[in-house]
C-alpha cells in the first residue's frame, strides 16, 4: 500500500503553520482600523512553493484551524469558516506558480483577499440594515491591510528565492536543504 | 519591535468544573448547534432563554466574568455600530426624530436583538476555548472528523499537525525571540525604514528561523519514522476519549433546548 503522506512534508507543514502563527503575533505595522502587516503569510507560501499547492493549503487550514481554536471571534457560522480555515488554505495557490514565485504570492493575495471580501459581505449582510451596501466598505476595508501585507510578503518571497529554501524542483535522492 | 515576554498564547484556563470535565467532543458539538441555532431566534423571549442558558454554562465554568468580558472588548465596536445602524435606519413606526436621526420602533428591536446575538455567540464560543486546551479540542475534532475518512478526511493526519505545531509554537517563540537579539548584537534594525527596508531587515531573522524550524522538522520526522510511525493506521492512544453520563445528558438536553428556542422562538 502506498502512503500518502510523507512524514517529512507533514511535519514541515505543521512547523511552518506554528511558525505563521508565532510571525503573526510580530505586528510591523498596525493599521489605523485594525488589520496589521505581519509575515504571516510568508511561511505558508514557503510550504506551497517548496512542497505544492496541496502541502501548502494544508498548511494555511493548519494555520487557520489553530488561530479558531486559540483566539477566535466568532460572529457567524460562515464567517467562522471563511475568516479562519479559508483564507489561509486558498494561499496554496501558490504552489501551482512554484516557478514564478511572485506570481504565485500575487495570486494567492488575491484570492485571499476574494474570501475576506465576501466574508465581510455576508457578515455586513446579515447585521447591516437593509439598504446599506456592504461590497464598498468589505473591498476597500480588506484591500487597506491585504494590499501591504502582500507586498511584504511578495519582497520577503523574491528574497528568499536567492536563498536554497525555496527551489521548485523540491528535494530529492536525500539532498538536504537546511 | 514588541518583546514576546506579554503576549500569551490561546485563553484556556485550567480548572475543575464540570464544563472543564466533560468531553471536548461534546462541548464542540453543542458550540457549533449554538452558533447555527442563534441565527433562528427571532423573538427577546427566545434571546433571553439563550442568554440564561448560556449564563448557566458561564456559572458552571467557574471562569471569572472578566475574562469573558476582556474577550468582548474588541468587538464592542462592531457591537455598537450594529446597534446604532440597524436602530436609526430600519424603517417602521416612528417612536423619536431629530433631523435626520429618526428612532423606530422596527429599528429598536432588530438593532437590540442583534446586538445580543453577538455578545451571545462570542461569549458562547469562548466558553469553549476558556475551558478546553487546544489539545484537547484537536482531540475531540479528530474524533469527530473519524467518520469522514471514507470520503477522503484525513482526521488523523490533520490532528497530527495541529498537534504538532501546537507542540511547537512556545518552542519557536523562544527561537524567534533568540534570534533576534541575536541579530540586533550584531548591529541588525528591525524597526526603522520603509516597508521595502523592513522587509530586507527582516532576512537576518526569517533565514536562520526558517532554517532552524524546518531542521526541527526535519529530525523530528526522522525520529518519528525511527520509531515506525505510518501513520493513523492502527496506531492508539494512551488517553482515548469516552462519553461518561455527564456528556450524555449534557450533549442531548442542551441540544433538544437549542433546537427548541431556535425552531418555536
Amino acid at each position: 500500500m502506498k502512503r500518502r503522506w510523507d512524514t517529512r512534508v507533514m511535519m514541515e507543514i505543521a512547523v511552518a503553520a506554528a511558525l505563521a502563527l508565532i510571525l503573526g503575533m510580530l505586528r510591523l505595522y498596525r493599521m489605523p482600523y485594525g488589520g496589521s502587516i505581519t509575515l504571516e503569510m510568508v511561511p505558508i507560501l514557503v510550504v506551497s512553493l517548496r512542497h505544492g499547492p496541496k502541502s501548502g493549503a494544508w498548511s494555511g487550514l493548519i494555520l487557520g484551524l489553530l488561530k479558531l481554536l486559540l483566539d477566535a471571534y466568532i460572529i457567524h457560522p460562515v464567517q467562522l469558516v471563511m475568516d479562519y480555515p479559508l483564507p489561509y488554505a486558498v494561499l496554496g495557490i501558490a504552489g501551482f506558480f512554484a516557478h514564478q514565485p511572485l506570481t504565485g504570492v500575487i495570486m494567492a493575495s488575491i484570492a485571499r483577499y476574494v474570501v475576506h471580501v465576501l466574508a465581510g459581505v455576508i457578515f455586513w449582510g446579515s447585521y447591516a440594515p437593509s439598504g446599506t451596501s456592504p461590497w464598498v466598505y468589505s473591498l476597500s476595508y480588506n484591500a487597506s491591510y491585504l494590499i501591504p501585507n502582500a507586498i511584504l510578503a511578495a519582497v520577503v518571497i523574491m528574497l528568499l528565492m536567492k536563498t536554497p529554501l525555496i527551489k521548485p524542483e523540491g528535494r530529492k535522492n536525500g539532498d538536504r536543504l537546511v | 519591535m514588541p518583546t514576546f515576554k506579554s503576549i500569551t498564547i490561546g485563553q484556556y484556563i485550567p480548572g475543575e468544573s464540570l464544563l472543564h470535565r466533560l468531553d471536548p467532543r461534546t462541548k464542540i458539538l453543542i458550540t457549533g448547534f449554538l452558533v447555527v441555532g442563534l441565527f433562528f431566534i427571532d423573538t427577546f423571549w427566545g434571546y433571553g432563554l439563550a442568554a440564561l442558558y448560556i449564563g448557566i454554562a458561564v456559572l458552571r465554568s467557574e471562569i471569572p466574568a472578566h475574562y469573558l468580558l476582556r474577550g468582548l472588548r474588541p468587538v464592542i465596536a462592531i457591537i455598537l455600530l450594529t446597534f446604532v445602524l440597524n436602530t436609526f435606519m430600519t424603517e417602521g413606526e416612528v417612536l423619536w426624530q431629530w433631523r435626520f436621526l429618526t428612532l423606530t420602533r422596527e429599528g429598536l428591536s432588530r438593532g437590540g436583538m442583534l446586538a445580543i446575538r453577538l455578545i451571545l455567540l462570542i461569549v458562547g464560543t469562548s466558553i469553549l476555548t476558556l475551558t478546553t486546551s487546544p489539545i484537547a479540542l484537536t482531540d475531540g475534532l479528530e474524533n469527530l472528523l473519524r467518520p469522514g475518512k471514507r470520503v477522503g478526511i484525513p482526521a488523523h493526519e490533520l490532528a497530527m499537525m495541529m498537534t504538532i505545531a501546537l507542540r511547537f509554537i512556545p518552542t519557536l517563540l523562544e527561537e524567534t525571540e533568540k534570534i533576534m537579539k541575536a541579530q540586533m548584537a550584531r548591529g541588525a534594525d528591525f524597526e526603522s525604514g520603509n516597508l521595502l527596508q523592513r522587509a530586507k531587515s527582516l532576512l537576518p531573522l526569517l533565514v536562520p528561523l526558517f532554517v532552524s524550524a524546518f531542521r526541527r522538522a526535519d529530525e523530528l520526522a526522522v525520529a518519528m519514522e525511527a520509531r515506525c510511525y505510518r501513520g493513523g493506521e492502527g496506531r492508539t492512544k494512551l488517553n482515548e476519549l469516552a462519553f461518561q453520563l455527564a456528556d450524555y445528558v449534557v450533549l442531548v438536553s442542551s441540544g433538544v433546548f437549542i433546537l427548541w428556542l431556535a425552531w418555536a422562538l
